[in-house]
């Protein structure tokens, strides 16, 4: 009879049954045997595999000292020498999400494939999905079942060093990666295959993802312009001139914020567009056609607004991803609530 | 309780699929705000007919994408440029 499978398993604190969010910053440890879901997952996994080590820290620890809780994690996976980790199932928990990511990437490194489970709108999950192996899971413990036969199948494939074929049939998040992979008949044939369909009112699933946007309530609209603080977004890349402060051309991960509060317009001089998505020559030669000081202002001596908000945000809108740019939006958002502003125009090239 | 945004674009049409509520039509993606070519007073004045219907729109109900076009109706009083 051959030897089992090695299986490594990452749980956080919680569900390691040391403690809830006071023992948050427990450090590394490992344990011989499976933990709380580990043992769901043994029965699972059944005869083919056995879980030889459950290795346990806190969330806090690993989201405040990354760096080392993952070398820790990785010595514990050098000494267990695991065919494959299993991490989790995190759930909708953000913390212990990016922990199990962080987990399966130390597994990574050593060349030790590694599967987590947790909920599609973890935060980890559009963090880490491209690099690592995520199955779906429930928004909470009460998934435990199916989330740990879910990990369990694909942790025996791993193990045995199984290709996975594609999410769409596999099941698993997709990772964004793109592979030659027969599909069996030509692109024409299937594509006429879903007009006829379409035709005919059956079901149709496109071979080309497609990302609904996410819908915003519309906010309630502004009573008195007389009375209203207005500020002023731009995605055109402005910066003050020679780009002191470092900004990217494209692909933004942070957004920059700019007091206009001396200013009645932008000039040249001390202003300029930096974005590798369009012609800024224009931009240079009038930095108010993406941030609208110079008109505002004039509304503002007659009146018409009550004031232009002191700061300004910045950034390059191009090549941005989408979640990127909500997490950024999110940001320059709280921070305009803070400052009770009533209305804000958004220009975007 | 959101605050309301007027989003200014060449691409309104972009904004508009993509779910911005209060999309305003702007001039040129590489001149949002105005047009060069018009010379100074009427770039000024077209600049501000755009931030105008972008503040219009910020004092305008409404229940999803909806499109202000600074292109429609009659011209507005000339700003002069300062």
């Amino acid at each position: 009879m051959t030897e089992p499978l090695r299986v490594a398993h990452y749980l956080n604190q919680f569900f390691a049954g040391i403690g809830g969010e006071e023992r948050a910053g427990v450090g590394v440890s490992t344990r011989p045997e499976p933990v709380g879901p580990g043992r769901a997952l043994q029965a699972a996994l059944g005869d083919a595999a056995r879980i030889v080590g459950t290795v346990i820290c806190g969330d806090n620890h690993v989201a405040e000292r990354e760096e080392a809780a993952v070398a820790a994690i990785r010595r514990e996976l050098e000494a267990l020498r695991p065919a494959v980790l299993v991490a989790g199932p995190a759930f909708g928990s953000g913390r212990y999400g990016l922990a199990c990511a962080a987990a399966c990437r130390a597994a990574a490194a050593l060349g030790i494939p590694a599967v987590t489970g947790m909920h599609p709108d973890n935060p980890a999950v559009e963090a880490h999905r491209a690099h690592v192996l995520i199955v779906p899971t429930a928004e909470s413990a009460t998934g435990m079942q199916a989330a740990v036969a879910s990990l369990a199948r694909f942790a025996l494939r791993l193990a045995r060093g199984e290709a996975l074929g594609p999410a769409e049939l596999e099941g698993y998040v997709a990772q964004g990666k793109r592979r030659v992979w027969d599909r069996g008949r030509p692109g024409y044939q299937r594509a006429l295959d879903m007009l006829l369909d379409k035709l005919h009112g059956r079901p149709v699933v496109s071979e080309v993802p497609f990302h609904a946007p996410d819908r915003v309530t519309p906010a309630a609209p502004i009573a008195d312009l007389g009375r209203a603080t207005i500020a002023m977004v731009t995605t055109g890349g402005l910066v003050r001139k020679g780009n002191p402060d470092k900004q990217v051309a494209a692909n933004a991960t942070r957004y920059h914020r700019h007091s206009v509060k001396d200013l009645e317009a932008l000039t040249p001089e001390g202003w300029e567009a930096y974005h590798a998505g369009y012609f800024n020559h224009i931009v240079n030669r009038n930095p108010n056609y993406i941030l609208p000081l110079s008109f505002l202002r004039d509304l503002e001596g007659k009146g018409q607004i009550a004031r232009v908000h002191e700061w300004m945000y910045a950034l390059p809108g191009v090549s941005t991803p989408v979640a990127m740019a909500r997490q950024l939006g999110h940001r320059i958002g709280e921070d305009l609530r803070e400052a009770r502003v009533d209305g804000v125009l958004l220009v975007a090239t | 309780m959101g605050i309301p945004v007027g989003m200014i674009s060449a691409i309104y049409s972009f904004a508009m699929t993509t779910g911005a509520n209060r999309v305003v039509r702007g001039a040129r993606i590489e001149h949002v705000c105005g047009d060069p070519g018009l010379g100074p007073e009427k770039d000024y004045a077209y600049g501000m007919r755009i931030v105008r219907k972008a503040l219009e729109a910020l004092t305008v109900p409404v229940s999803g994408p909806t499109l202000f076009d600074p292109h429609e109706g009659p011209a507005e009083e000339a700003v002069h440029a300062s």
